[in-house]
């Protein structure tokens, strides 16, 4: 349900083009133009350069920087700017070797293995093989046998990390094969290596030129490094990691000499990098699913001196939940929920329900704030509450249960863990007694093999078995209140009816009270007191589940009623399933008007303007729609195919 | 289960097999004979050769390196042709060095890694940002020039650590340390980014699963659904990127122990290549190896145990 709300708080990644994306970092064009100046810097040299890189000056060694020698000199009075610039060049072109080896090497082997699965299997063995092998030794090793040629040793380099870069190439390369176009050239007769050319390499060049990047910075580390401990090239040739050893042995004379040579090493690894994080379209982490931050409690609200509430009873008024700096998700939402009745609140995706329901907890996900209104749960108005209140209230008070049973328990934990601790928590028992309780709770919620469940891990049990124990979870500290964010929906029909059996024990047994959050009127038929409908933020209608299902007084409810499955065994004489045209609208783009009046077939053009809810003809409860006397009991017209809407 | 574990046992042996030939090509290619290496530049031609001919040089590879393999697992490394000394012994003297460098560089930049990346990913927004940009940096610093600029403020400067050199913890257990203090935390300071990054992409992931509400939901503390809930979600993708920092850094540990002139088996590698000390190449390669496959066997017996999902199928 909360899938397409939530989706507007969640940084949406865009394809972007390599191009536009480089252009458009400033990160990105500081990097080429460092990295790229370096070069083109380093090899007209010989042309600007004052000093030749071997150039020495036995009268000045070890000089700081001065207007003679921009960067001072080293050992030997040498030129350390004239050095520093002559090293890059051969330094870089032979890092690029690196990546170029092993770009070469791994891409048509992942073309190969993505599209054979035998080749895969061996591909798979040797990837990993290659990746046990100590690499830098193995590189030591190299320059045993062939010297200190680079070219030779940066090479070879690039083959060991064929391991590495199989393991990022190979994931894309299937999955891409497992795409449907490639299905569609096959059958087109285009050529398997062509199709692997044409389809699947485009569509990694991002993740290839990611890896070549960051591989070229790691070259260029390698051959520092290797120059550093005296195999790279051998002096006089300058290298980076030779000057930076030359400037570990003057330390005590001349620190500064490490300073310039570092640096420069160091910021072209850093523009590598950062090159190639701008190009991964970087790296922004997915916000948590709840708040972790101390929350920004919203400011104080002039309140009206309110009826008093009772003490088990939950009052939400003229309830507004926004996405920070974005749209309204709930406009001005008003529950109440007596104790030991059952509030059933219903609608289609989209429509807001489970942020309500968040909110009542203080479960709102980062982004999203409560902007006014109250919910009031006794003396406390939950939606003011700070973090020490509202902890008071969860789980003591007020429990949760949510949609997806089998995920909404720690996959890490056993059952009898993750009672336990919440027992202990909640009920302040020691370590023994809580085991024995939640052993009593999983019997209390119908687990008939009470100490396997106990003993299992959350994916070792049913969906429904799940519930149970989310169930077994919210009843640890006996709340007064329990809401319930579409509890069946993801479970099996006939496990659904036993959860709802459940529940409604549960509410006789215990004299609780239940919000329950569905898209299901049969169930809310099955279960519910009350029901609120909700369409796009805001109730629609409200009442008692008797009016509200047999008298329906909006539209909306009608239509939903309509194109309720279960309701067709009713009504035999005209078998037809409902479906409302059009979807619900993204909050966001909501009219001052009646919200439904585009969707709705009895809508007029008064519909545009705002609308209140008012009381129902039948019963108590209120309606929003202005024609809510003139459509009533035309619910049938919804099962005739017809274009709907004011606009028809 | 069981099967399992032999497979992997079985595969760490065949890398090993594969680094071992390796080593065997790559010192038979080079242009350095043992006689060569072992009697100097004053010895003629002829001498080298029968040098050559006495330690079995010209006979068939595959005769060679069975003969090789054979005497390894007899726990005959060979004996250096530059100075005679006995490589196993030396190897196994060094070791504990090159470990306790690896080890505590790796402890270190774990808990400084994770530490990190967990701050990030809880904290988002600017502490974010912050830590992102910091992690990049020191994933792109040089090991040997931050090490070098420790060198200076620590000791050349502060006076407050040795600049190099290594004491045995048998010999003086506080010099020990103190000698390893500037190594670790070169180690420690780049390598904990990598770490890092790992952490923090797996805590945020983590941290927008589905449990997390039902954990707030039932009254939660934060700072136990980040420290107990969402760090062991995360911890099977961080343990794994440790594992490779350590092999990382035990391969590597040429570079640091040269700097700071600790006897490791990364400074003998660094000594016996550029002396084409070959028998004690080919050693090392596969003392390496050994190492890492070990290290990776461990990873996995180790992740088998902490996934429930592994362990429970």
């Amino acid at each position: 349900m909360t899938v397409s709300t939530t989706a507007i708080v969640r940084p949406r990644r865009t394809n972007r083009r390599i191009g536009r994306m480089l252009i458009s970092s400033p990160t990105a064009i500081l990097s080429l133009v460092w990295l790229v100046g370096l070069i083109l810097a380093s090899l007209s040299a010989p042309l600007w350069l004052p000093y030749g890189p071997l150039a020495q000056d036995l009268n000045a060694v070890l000089q700081g920087p001065s207007a003679r020698h921009l960067l001072g000199t080293d050992e030997l009075g040498r030129d350390l700017f004239s050095r520093i610039v002559t090293a890059a060049a051969p330094t870089m072109l032979i890092a690029l070797l690196t990546p170029i080896v092993g770009v070469a090497i791994t891409i048509p082997l992942t073309l190969w293995a993505a599209r054979y699965r035998r080749v895969e299997l061996v591909m798979n063995r040797v990837s990993e093989i290659v990746l046990s092998l100590p690499g830098m030794v193995i590189i030591l090793a190299v320059i045993a046998a062939v010297g200190t040629n680079m070219v030779i040793v940066m090479s070879l380099f690039g083959v060991l990390l064929f391991g590495a870069l199989y393991r990022v190439f190979f994931g894309q390369a299937k999955s891409l094969h497992r795409q449907l176009f490639l299905e569609a050239a096959a059958v087109d007769g285009v050529r398997p290596m062509m199709a692997s050319l044409r389809h699947v390499l485009p569509n990694m060049s991002n993740t290839v030129i990611v890896q070549f990047v960051l591989i070229f910075g790691v070259g260029i580390g390698m051959q520092a490094g290797l120059a550093f401990i005296g195999l790279g090239p051998q002096p006089p040739a300058p290298t980076w990691g030779g000057m930076i050893q030359a400037a570990s042995k003057f330390i005590f004379q001349q620190p500064w000499m490490m300073v310039p040579t570092g640096g420069v090493l160091a910021l072209t690894i850093v523009a590598a990098n950062a090159l190639a994080d701008v190009l991964s379209g970087g790296a922004a982490a997915p916000p948590p699913l709840v708040q972790l931050r101390r929350r920004r409690t919203p400011g104080p609200e002039v309140v009206a001196p309110a009826a008093p509430v009772s003490d088990r009873e939950l009052w939400v008024e003229d309830l507004v939940i926004g996405v920070d700096d974005g749209p309204e998700l709930v406009s001005g939402v008003s529950l109440r929920v007596k104790p030991g009745t059952v509030l059933g609140l219903v609608g289609e995706s989209g429509c807001g329900k489970s942020v309500t329901s968040y909110a009542m907890l203080g479960l709102l996900a980062p982004g999203l704030s409560v902007r006014s209104g109250r919910i009031r749960w006794g003396a406390t108005d939950l939606a003011r509450a700070d973090e020490r209140a509202l902890q008071r209230v969860r789980g003591h008070e007020i429990a949760f249960i949510s949609q997806e049973p089998s995920r909404a328990l720690d996959p890490m934990f056993t059952v009898e863990w993750q009672l336990a601790a919440v027992v202990r928590r909640l009920r302040g028992t020691g370590r023994r007694e809580a085991k024995q309780i939640a052993a009593r709770l999983l019997t209390d919620v119908g687990i008939v093999d009470v100490p396997r469940v106990l003993r299992s891990y959350p994916h070792q049990i049913s969906g429904g078995m799940a519930q149970r124990v989310a169930i077994a979870l919210a009843l640890a500290g006996t709340p007064g209140l329990l809401i319930a964010d579409e509890p069946t929906t993801a479970l099996d029909v006939t496990v659904q009816a036993e959860i709802l059996d459940l529940l409604r024990a549960l509410v006789a047994e215990r004299d609780m009270s239940v919000i329950l959050v569905t898209h299901d009127l049969g169930v809310v038929a099955d279960i519910c007191d009350e029901v609120s409908v909700m369409y796009a933020g805001q109730i629609v209608e409200s009442g008692s589940t008797r009016d509200v299902l047999l008298r329906p007084e909006h539209p909306y409810t009608m239509a939903l009623l309509a194109s309720d499955p279960h309701t067709i065994l009713d009504l035999e004489s005209i078998p037809r399933l409902a479906s409302i045209p059009g979807q619900v609208p993204a909050p966001g783009s909501w009219t001052p008007g009646c919200r439904f009046a585009e969707r709705c077939r009895f809508a007029i053009p008064e519909c545009s303007s705002p609308i209140a809810l008012e009381p129902r003809a039948i019963g108590a409860g209120g309606v929003r729609c202005i024609r809510h006397d003139e459509v009533q009991g035309r619910q049938d017209e919804w099962r005739v195919p017809a274009v709907a809407g004011g606009r028809a | 289960m069981l099967i399992f574990v032999l497979k992997r046992i079985g595969f760490a042996i065949v890398t090993l097999l594969v680094a071992a030939a390796v080593a065997f090509v790559l010192v038979h290619l080079s242009g350095s004979t043992p006689g060569g290496v072992a009697l100097g530049q004053s010895a003629t031609a002829v001498q080298i050769h029968e040098y050559n001919a006495r330690v079995g040089w010209y006979d068939p590879w595959i005769v060679q390196y069975t003969d090789w393999l054979g005497n390894v697992l007899r726990g005959d490394l060979g004996v250096s042709l530059v100075d005679g000394r006995d490589i196993g012994a030396d190897i196994a003297k060094r070791l504990p060095v090159t470990a306790a460098l690896a080890v505590f560089g790796t402890l270190f930049s774990a808990l400084l890694g994770i530490a990190m990346g967990v701050a990030a990913a809880v904290r988002g927004g600017a502490i974010d940002r912050a830590i992102t940009v910091i992690s990049g940096i020191l994933l792109s610093l040089p090991a040997f020039w931050v090490g070098v600029l420790l060198v200076y403020f620590f000791a050349v400067k502060g006076h407050l650590l040795p600049a190099t050199g290594f004491v045995p913890f048998q010999n003086d257990p506080a010099a020990w340390a103190r000698s390893l203090v500037l190594p670790v935390l070169t180690i420690a300071l780049t390598a904990a980014a990598g770490i890092a990054r790992q952490a923090r992409a797996s805590m945020a992931e983590s941290l927008t699963q589905e449990h997390m509400r039902t954990l707030r939901a039932v009254g939660t503390p934060t700072h136990r659904i980040v420290s107990v809930h969402a760090l062991r979600g995360a911890s099977l993708p961080i343990l794994a990127s440790i594992a490779v920092q350590f092999i990382v850094l035990f391969g590597g540990s040429a570079i640091i122990e040269v700097l700071y002139a600790l006897p490791g088996i990364g400074q003998a590698m660094q000594a016996s290549v550029g002396s084409s000390d070959l028998p004690f190449v080919q050693a090392l390669v596969l003392v390496a190896t050994l190492v890492v496959v070990v290290v990776n066997l461990a990873l996995e017996l180790f992740t088998l145990a902490l996934d429930p999902k592994l362990r429970t199928s």
